[in-house]
């Protein structure tokens, strides 16, 4: 039953989501009703760098979005102030925190995943050079684990933060990190973002060990950072 | 010998440095329906936070069904058995009446059909409502229906009836009678309404500032306690105050009103000697004990 | 029988009830061997405490106005010990009624009159103790 409080929870969103996928898919069919067309000079490698910039892009805020601690119920309707919505009633339900932690991050991170791989596999078949299917493994492994640092983190914050500030403050850090790593050279070779946005690989460049190990330890701290703060935390 | 279903000793808790209870000592027996009664911000959700594991005490024990509560596990052991009903009547936004029912009817294996069946029939609730559109009368009634339904041993409610009209309120009481009744269900809740207390409850505790002031059943409260009104001739003497037995005192003119409980009788010879013109005794309203003992002093 | 209990009365309600069942069986509302309406239904038709229904029928029952029998209910004992309390009630009241009539005569309101009433059966306690006023 958690796990279809958790379903009930995301699906609008995901829902959100595909529908957005689907109408960039699209865009090729639709922009020529409106009288638009790409400019028929631009090489096609960089139309192919727009669209696997688009789709990391869209898994940032996909992760970003459907992140959430199992606890935080939204409730539509607006809340007395000082209400804490709904988590009391799933509090005292006779469930443990950390497992509705897990299912619903769980959940979250498939559906995640889901759109993530349903993104790489449009962005993989659009490339002019196509690619084979080591390439393709490759590139779906890089952009699901380095998504998951994102995820993970954003799974923190829902746990520490109100449902409103979640998605903007996974968009300050991630541009904290940025910034950072486009000074220290370090943090760009673990940056996860660098992971997910890496257009030089595959087979051009070697396989970015760095940012998947650091998003795979990254991950593993926020979750285990998450389940200690809902422990503690006090409703 | 009665067992103690909730059992609190010396529960303590502050937020930010500010205590809200200060060694709360609190004891329901099974089979009872115990009052909880107090102003706001005396402590009394805070307490039922703490039975529930929603807040970590800084002090104190806590036994539920004689069993102490002191970790994650013991506490959902704990809920397996209980019902709860917040002060908010929050549920998921995003779920209707049937789908909050199914969803929690998964987590208790003695929940009862037949009085799901029969609560939503007498509360009529419309199944295919979305919660948010219920009215808060409605959101209340099936939150107590979530709590009442799933052949819980303990009922811990938060203000269950505001917000419901005097023909709900009494179709509530009467199902806690039932439940009392038919399955010794011990009952533990917060409320205002000082007169479903006084109707329902066999047992009453009065919090105030974090601790307990009253707690006893209310019959025998009843019986101990009297209000003894002395007229005198000019203001009352001060030796008044210094009389056993007293637990609230307060004057006006030439009356003082005191309560008291214990031997009266007693009392009431001592205040004699003291010379009034007039001596009347009688018995106390819950009203009363409340007020007494929750304002100044 | 018709039961009504005054929640807010400072008269424990155990002992409105026993009043009231009392009250029943002397204006014949329940007759002698009838069998008194269960613990549960009693509670549940006034929405109140079955505990305190449960006090009132002990208390009853070490009266000996009522006897319980295992497996099928209470029922109203026999005549003897509740016809006994009938009597002394009926003659109390009178024995009572001159005086109360004196003291309508003497000018004093019926309110008046009970307080003082109470404060006489106050006075009367030498060496007697809470629980006879109480019962």
């Amino acid at each position: 039953m958690i796990w279809y409080k958790a379903w009930l929870e995301t699906r609008w969103i995901f829902g959100l989501f595909v529908g957005l996928i689907v109408f960039v898919w699209l865009t090729p069919l639709w922009m020529p009703l409106f009288g638009l067309w790409l400019h028929p000079g631009i090489p096609a490698s960089r139309i192919w760098m727009a669209i696997h910039l688009g789709s990391v892009f869209t898994s940032f805020f996909v992760a970003n979005s459907l992140a959430g601690s199992g606890v935080n119920s939204q409730t539509a309707y607006s809340p007395a102030p000082g209400n804490d919505g709904s988590m009391l009633f799933t509090l005292s339900l006779p469930v443990s925190r950390r497992r509705l932690l897990f299912v619903r991050a769980g959940l979250g991170a498939l559906l995640t995943n889901v759109l993530i791989a349903v993104m790489a596999g449009y962005t993989l078949s659009q490339r002019p050079e196509g690619a084979n299917p080591l390439q393709a493994i490759e590139y779906l492994a890089r952009a699901i684990v380095c998504t998951m640092a994102v995820y993970s983190l954003s799974v923190l914050i829902s746990c520490l933060l109100a449902t409103m500030w979640q998605l903007y403050a996974g968009i300050f850090f991630w541009m904290m990190v940025l910034v950072l790593q486009l000074k220290i050279g370090f943090v760009a070779w673990l940056s996860p973002l660098r992971g997910m946005t890496l257009i030089s690989y595959p087979l051009t460049a070697p396989f970015p060990w760095a940012p998947i190990v650091a998003s795979l330890v990254f991950a593993g701290i926020c979750l285990c950072a998450s389940v200690l703060v809902l422990q503690r935390k006090e409703y | 010998m009665n067992e103690m279903i909730i059992a609190a000793d010396g529960l303590s808790k502050s937020y930010d440095g500010k205590p809200a209870l200060k060694s709360l000592h609190l004891e329901v027996p099974r089979g009872s329906i115990c009052g909880f009664l107090g102003r706001n911000g005396a402590g009394k959700t805070t307490t039922l936070k703490l039975l529930l594991g929603m807040l970590r005490r800084d002090a104190g024990s806590i036994r539920l069904f004689g069993e102490p509560v002191d970790s994650e596990a013991s506490s959902i052991a704990a809920r397996r058995r209980l019902g709860f009903v917040s002060e908010d009547k929050d549920l998921y936004a995003f779920m209707n009446v049937d789908q909050t029912i199914r969803f929690t009817r998964a987590f208790f294996p003695a929940w009862r059909r037949d009085l799901e069946e029969r609560y939503l029939d007498l509360f009529q609730l419309p199944r295919k409502k979305a919660v948010p559109k219920l009215s808060k009368g409605m959101r209340t009634q099936l939150m107590l229906l979530l709590a009442m339904a799933r052949g819980a041993e303990l009922l811990i409610m938060d203000e269950p009836t505001s917000g419901l009209d005097p023909a709900m309120t009494e179709d509530v009481l009467q199902i806690l009678a039932d439940l009392a009744a038919s399955d010794g269900t011990t009952v533990f809740f917060s409320s205002h309404q000082l007169a479903e207390v006084e109707q329902i409850c066999d047992r009453v505790c009065i919090i105030d500032r974090g601790q307990a002031v009253i707690d006893g059943e209310l019959d025998d409260l009843k019986a101990d306690y009297r209000r003894v009104l002395l007229v005198f001739e000019g203001t009352p003497p001060r030796e008044l105050a210094s009389l056993p037995g007293i637990d609230h005192l307060s004057q006006r003119g030439r009356t003082a009103s005191l309560l008291a409980h214990g031997n009266v009788e007693a009392l009431v010879d001592r205040a004699r000697e003291l010379g009034p013109i007039s001596v009347e005794v009688r018995s106390v309203t819950l009203k009363e004990l409340f007020l007494d003992h929750v304002r100044g002093e | 029988m018709n039961l009504r209990i005054n929640f807010a009365s400072g008269v424990p309600i155990y002992r409105q009830l026993m009043e009231q069942i009392k009250h029943a069986v002397e204006t014949g509302a329940i007759r002698s061997s009838e069998q008194l309406p269960t613990i549960r239904k009693i509670a549940e038709e006034l929405a109140m405490n079955p505990n305190t229904v449960a006090r009132a029928y002990r208390e009853l029952e070490h009266e000996g106005f009522i006897e319980v029998r295992h497996g099928s209910g209470a029922y109203v004992a026999e005549r003897g010990a509740s016809s006994a309390k009938a009597a002394g009630i009926r003659k109390a009241g009178e024995v009572l009624r001159p005086a109360m009539e004196r003291g309508l005569a003497l000018g004093l309101s019926e309110e008046e009159l009970r307080r003082v009433f109470e404060d006489e059966l106050a006075r009367l306690q030498d060496g007697g103790t809470a629980e006879r006023r109480r019962n």
